[in-house]
């Protein structure tokens, strides 16, 4: 006769994930390849605020970029053209990308030889929030016309961010975006994320989040 | 498919778990879904079957539970039953809150053998 057995387990169903994304941080701390994976909705600007922070920062670090898309190769042509090693990982319709998918996606990229690499998540604010990719930091994009109420309507992406990026202050005349309440409203989700305002088509307020990139990667270095 | 990468992510994890305990198949599993996990228990039904599908759980019953999603305002203290699109304290209209349960997903229990 089989044997049964009740298990009481009591664990996220993200254990799995969760200790491979913990077990990749390590790897990639012992490497002093620093992980940034950055999260954003369709069209807030991701692209466009990499292929920027590239040109700025890519003579004085080694960079690689992980384009992760359900589909097509758009995203990791434009980065190609900026002259850094880029591949594009496709999820094959999952909305997010997992450790074991960043891992695969690292091993792509050598990254024995790269300072800085950057997973640019599948657009979405919910699911990806939900996986640990095993990155050193979070960032996030929230730009103008998707409204300053985004952290009280998806909470979890805004509580496990380092750091928020709100794209496209160009167009500030023309919405009613409340910076203030972004920032209050991000805060409460998380007291610890620092609010960068930026413009990645003008450059307008980029030095600030280059010098937070450049820090962070520093930190990472050291033993 | 959120809900899609869920069961995918669960499924790594139950294979851990049997594996040490040494057993290989899963009879029924208890799941409790928070109500501010994010995690739909209809959409969860619907795609669990695609989901095991020629996995060592495609015969797994599956059976949730649901959390109720309560937080604390921290302005005012008032404690109540919260949705996931909405945090406004009905005392005092903060949004800012504390979350005291409802917000995992979490593996209760598996029947194996």
């Amino acid at each position: 006769m089989k044997a049964y057995k009740v298990l009481e387990v009591k664990q996220s169903v993200f254990a799995a994930n969760d200790k491979e994304a913990n077990e990749l941080r390590l790897n990639l701390k012992e490497k002093g390849v620093f992980l940034l994976n950055l999260m954003s909705s369709p069209g807030s600007g991701k692209t466009t605020t990499l292929q920027r922070t590239i040109e700025a920062l890519k003579d004085e670090m080694k960079i690689g970029i992980m384009e992760a898309d359900i589909d097509s190769e758009v995203d990791a042509q434009t980065i190609s053209d900026t002259g850094v090693k880029a591949i594009q990982l496709h999820t094959g319709g999952m909305c997010h990308l997992d450790a074991a998918m960043t891992k695969q996606g690292l091993e792509g990229l050598e990254i024995d030889e790269i300072d800085l690499a950057v997973l640019e998540n599948v657009g979405n604010l919910v699911c990806p929030a939900e996986f640990d990719t095993g990155s050193s930091k979070n960032a996030m994009i929230l730009s103008v016309p998707e409204g300053h109420d985004k952290p009280l309507k998806y909470p979890l992406m805004f509580s496990i961010c380092d750091v928020v990026l709100i794209n496209k202050i160009d167009v500030l005349p023309y919405f009613d975006f409340d910076m203030e309440k972004c920032r209050e409203y991000v805060h409460m989700r998380n007291p610890q994320a620092k609010v960068i305002p930026i413009c990645a088509r003008t450059g307008e307020g980029m030095d600030e989040w280059y010098d937070w990139l450049r820090h962070e990667v520093q930190n990472w270095k050291k033993k | 498919m959120h809900e899609l990468g869920v069961i995918s992510s669960m499924v790594k994890t139950i294979e851990e778990i049997i594996k040490e305990e040494g057993f290989t198949e899963v009879q029924k599993l208890v799941l409790e879904v928070g109500e501010l996990s994010g995690v739909i228990p209809h959409y969860m039904e619907v795609c669990f079957p695609a989901a095991v599908y020629k996995t060592f759980m495609e015969n797994t019953i599956l059976e949730m539970e649901t959390v109720p999603g309560i937080v604390r305002c921290k302005d005012c203290g008032r404690e109540f039953n919260a949705t996931a699109q909405d945090f406004t304290c009905p005392e005092c209209g903060s949004h800012n809150m504390e979350i005291l349960s409802g917000n995992d997903v979490m593996i209760k229990e598996i029947l194996c053998s």
